[in-house]
């Protein structure tokens, strides 16, 4: 009797979450993976015939033609791809010491600090990529005061570039490399850190040998969240990149919106879903092997 | 730590980068105030005419001087506002009645296919932004639906339900289950069992997830840009449009206004974090 009570009541629980991601997730990712397998129109439409050269012009060979082959496509999906590693390390290498910082202030400072640290998170994504562009514009702030203060003769071009777009990522990712590094960097055992100096080894021993490999759950999971959301990444590189600075993720914008290609933005979305699947499992297999040994 | 240097040097970074993290937000609230219409990175004075011309209470105008122009983007950004608290509210209410019951049920139960659910539901927030707006994008016009407020709500409700089911999942594992166990014991049933005794206890972690919904559905911009109707503009969308136009100052007034409402939210979320209501 209370066995078939619990099970309606789980079923009533379960049922809203399994309809509406079951219909409104999984389906379209399904649909996406078909069209990706379909014929472009002539006028912005699909014919249902199955065609594999949406993943062909990807790769470089462009409807099926072997001997014209040209990589452009390609090209902008590994500077996607070194956009997001860029994108890891920096915020990696700015975050690191302040969450040491951070964790070593008296009680009353260190939850000040990590609410300045969230605080950035509740604000708008597109307000604070204005101020990127408000910034480093010719004209901008940026310029200007190095201008004033004499240090460079004409406007630096950093808007429009590569730099922007990595500086752009780095600036709107940096809380999810943060609060992960700072939860295994709070958990620090110290006594071993005190242990390791005092037996001889020096500073860098003791960052290598023992901090680094303490602290590599949270560097980790903080690469991984901040690598999967850069590499589909269109926003940035729309409002600070330009054509030099265009990712994968403006290419499917594209060729939804302005192109009308669907197959080949579907295929392209493809590639996307399969870069992020393959670092969440390696992720989850590092993690499980990780606890395994433990 | 040993050497005193070595703290100062690390204070001294660290305080840097809180300068980098907050530095653009107060450039934009600065300039906010700047009269300089034309170039507005040079101080021209104070003035609060962005700010009166969103609410077209202003005549002065930036560039070409087109009151007409201001008057309708102003009623523009207001109904874009507009859309955005409705899609909030409707987001926020269903994706918290779903996130909710998925957390108790996976918390509460033992029941195959458990640890299946508890990894698929971190894959709508993993997913990139791009990828779940275009598959909703053709998955509605493929099945002929308009595009419109509702395909906006739907299509935040696939993500944000994760992210409160995270936050209430957090709260119950914090619970003691003697509780439940005692009021099953003294012979209530089990669905009073969750409505009386669970769900109270359950409050903070809710209200939690609520506001983390709210705020993450306000500010969406990736998914809604997908599945917007023609006339369902929200306000990042909005805003992305005039950024993509060119910049205007009263964008940084606007802007002014986000990141003032933001603060208000962040510390209310702060506040109900920290109270204690156990």
């Amino acid at each position: 009797m209370a066995l078939r009570r619990q099970s309606v009541i789980l079923g009533a629980l379960l049922a809203p979450v399994t309809l509406f991601l079951g219909v409104f997730f999984v389906l379209p990712l399904l649909i996406i993976a078909v069209f990706s397998f379909l014929t472009p129109g002539l006028y912005g439409g699909v014919e249902w015939a199955f065609y594999h050269w949406n993943y062909g012009r990807i790769f470089g060979w462009a409807d099926g033609i072997i001997e014209l082959y040209e990589p452009i496509y390609l090209r902008i999906l590994l500077r996607s791809l070194t956009f997001a590693a860029l994108t890891v390390i920096v915020t990696l290498i700015l975050c690191y010491p302040v969450a040491f910082w951070v964790s070593r202030l008296p009680d009353r400072w260190r939850l000040a600090f990590l609410f300045l640290i969230t605080l950035p998170f509740f604000s708008s994504l597109i307000v604070r990529l204005y101020a990127w562009l408000l910034i480093l514009k010719p004209t901008g702030l940026f310029n200007s005061v190095l201008l004033k203060l004499g240090l460079i003769g004409q406007p630096l071009e950093i808007l429009y570039t590569p730099t922007a777009v990595v500086l752009g990522m780095v600036y709107v990712m940096i809380p999810f490399m943060f609060l992960p590094l700072y939860a295994s960097v709070d958990n620090l055992d110290r006594a071993q850190v005190e242990a390791s100096l005092d037996l001889g080894a020096n500073r860098v021993q003791t960052f290598v040998k023992v901090v680094v490999p303490q602290t590599l759950p949270g560097i980790l999971g903080g690469a991984v969240i901040v690598f999967i959301p850069s590499v589909g990444n269109f926003i940035v590189p729309d409002v600070l990149g330009g054509a030099k600075g265009l990712m994968v993720g403006n290419l499917v914008e594209q060729q939804f919106l302005s192109s009308r290609n669907w197959p080949f933005g579907s295929a392209l979305s493809m590639i996307i879903m399969a870069v992020v699947l393959t670092v969440l499992l390696i992720a989850v297999a590092r993690a499980r092997k990780g606890s395994g040994n433990a | 730590m040993r050497n005193p240097w070595g703290w100062i040097a690390l204070t001294g970074f660290s305080l840097l980068f809180f300068a980098f993290i907050y530095a653009p937000l107060l450039v934009i609230i600065g300039y906010s105030f700047n009269a300089n219409p034309v170039n507005m990175m040079i101080w021209e004075g104070f003035t609060l005419d962005w700010y009166a011309g969103l609410f077209g209470l202003s005549d002065r105008a930036t560039g070409v001087g087109n009151r007409a122009a201001y008057i309708e983007s102003t009623d523009q950004m207001l109904a874009a506002l507009r859309t955005s608290l409705t899609v909030a509210v409707f987001t926020t209410t269903i994706s918290t009645v779903i996130g909710t019951a998925t957390a108790i049920a996976l918390a509460r139960y033992r029941f195959r296919g458990r640890g299946f659910y508890n990894g698929f539901l971190m894959l709508p927030m993993m997913m990139p932004d791009i990828v779940l707006g275009i598959g909703l994008l053709i998955f509605f016009v493929t099945l002929g639906m308009q595009l419109s407020l509702v395909t906006i709500i739907i299509g935040h409700c696939t993500f944000l339900t994760s992210y409160v089911f995270i936050i209430v999942q957090a709260r119950i594992a914090g619970l003691d289950p003697a509780l439940e166990e005692a009021s099953a014991d003294l012979g209530a049933s089990e669905w009073t069992t969750l409505r009386k005794v669970l769900l109270p206890q359950l409050a903070p972690g809710i209200m939690g997830g609520a506001l983390l919904a709210f705020v993450i559905s306000m500010d969406d911009l990736v998914i809604t840009y997908f599945i917007s109707g023609v006339g369902d503009t929200t306000l990042p969308v909005f805003i992305f449009g005039m950024i993509r136009r060119g910049v205007k100052p009263e964008i940084n007034a606007i802007a002014t206004l986000i990141i003032l409402a933001s603060v208000i939210i962040a510390a209310l979320g702060l506040w109900l974090r920290s109270r204690k209501t156990d």
